[in-house]
């Protein structure tokens, strides 16, 4: 998908509990107002069967500021029947760079998570 | 008794990273902040703890600190206080590379938890480099 290739944030939701994709999460994507100091949303979405979530954002949007990912992990873990330690999980990040491609994955237990900065 | 007799003996009784700032028991919610970049303990970062009141969801703050030199900050909370609910621990990540002359992708770090049980013991560390951190509910 030429779309989603030329998306400059990307994320990938892996549920590591079960070694498969985090599959219909839903997450959304977020910009801080630094002027009034508030969150603006900018796109809402829900991960695919690959645990991915196409064009969070065009290349026109992505210009530099501060950024959160947040990720739906109670209501996933909800849908599976089980509890999670973590009602919802938001990665803030700062964007000093818009040009590169920066790929957020969120790998994640119901008791533990991780995510970095890739590409 | 000398003095380095006498830290021995209190090493014996009470383990010098638990003794609360607060009267009474230790805290039963714990972290550690690890910086795993450079494998040493990440000492000297600004932390709060926040509960959630359930019914405006607003955040209240019940503790600022900053980790000591082993990564740790006792007396987050105590028994009494931790109650049932939704708390946050917020990490100033940014503010702690930047003592160091570094940037950080992650301006700051909140852990947002839901405890349903407080009578058991929560350690919430915090591993954590320029570009990636993790975290997990240890005891």
């Amino acid at each position: 998908m030429a779309a989603a290739e030329s998306s400059p944030l990307t994320t990938h939701v892996l549920n590591t509990s079960d070694g498969i994709p985090g599959a219909k999460m839903a997450l959304s994507l977020h910009r801080l107002d630094s002027q009034l100091m508030i969150w603006t949303m900018l796109s809402v979405g829900t991960t695919n069967e690959d645990g991915r979530c196409s064009v969070l954002i065009s290349r026109e949007d992505f210009t530099p500021g501060m950024y959160k990912l947040r990720f739906e992990t109670g209501a996933y873990w909800e849908s599976l029947d089980q509890t999670c330690f973590y009602p919802y999980v938001e990665v803030v990040f700062t964007i000093n760079d818009p040009d590169q491609r920066f790929h957020l994955p969120l790998l994640m237990s119901r008791f533990s998570y991780s995510t970095y900065r890739g590409n | 008794m000398s003095a380095f007799r006498l830290q021995q003996v209190k090493g014996h009784i009470l383990p010098e990273n638990k003794i609360a700032t607060m009267a009474g028991s230790p805290s039963p919610l714990t972290t550690h902040v690890l910086n795993t970049a450079m494998g040493v303990p990440g000492s000297n970062m600004s932390l709060s703890l926040h509960r959630q009141d359930p019914l405006t969801k607003a955040w209240n703050l019940i503790t600022t600190g900053i980790t000591n030199d082993d990564g740790r900050c006792p007396g987050l909370i105590t028994t009494q206080l931790f109650t049932s609910g939704v708390y946050k621990l917020h990490f100033e990540t940014a503010q702690y590379w930047g003592s160091r002359g570094e940037a950080s992708f992650y301006p700051y770090v909140e852990i947002v938890f839901t405890i349903n049980e407080p009578g058991q013991k929560y350690h919430i560390p915090l591993l954590l480099s320029r570009f990636s951190y993790s975290t997990y509910r240890g005891s």
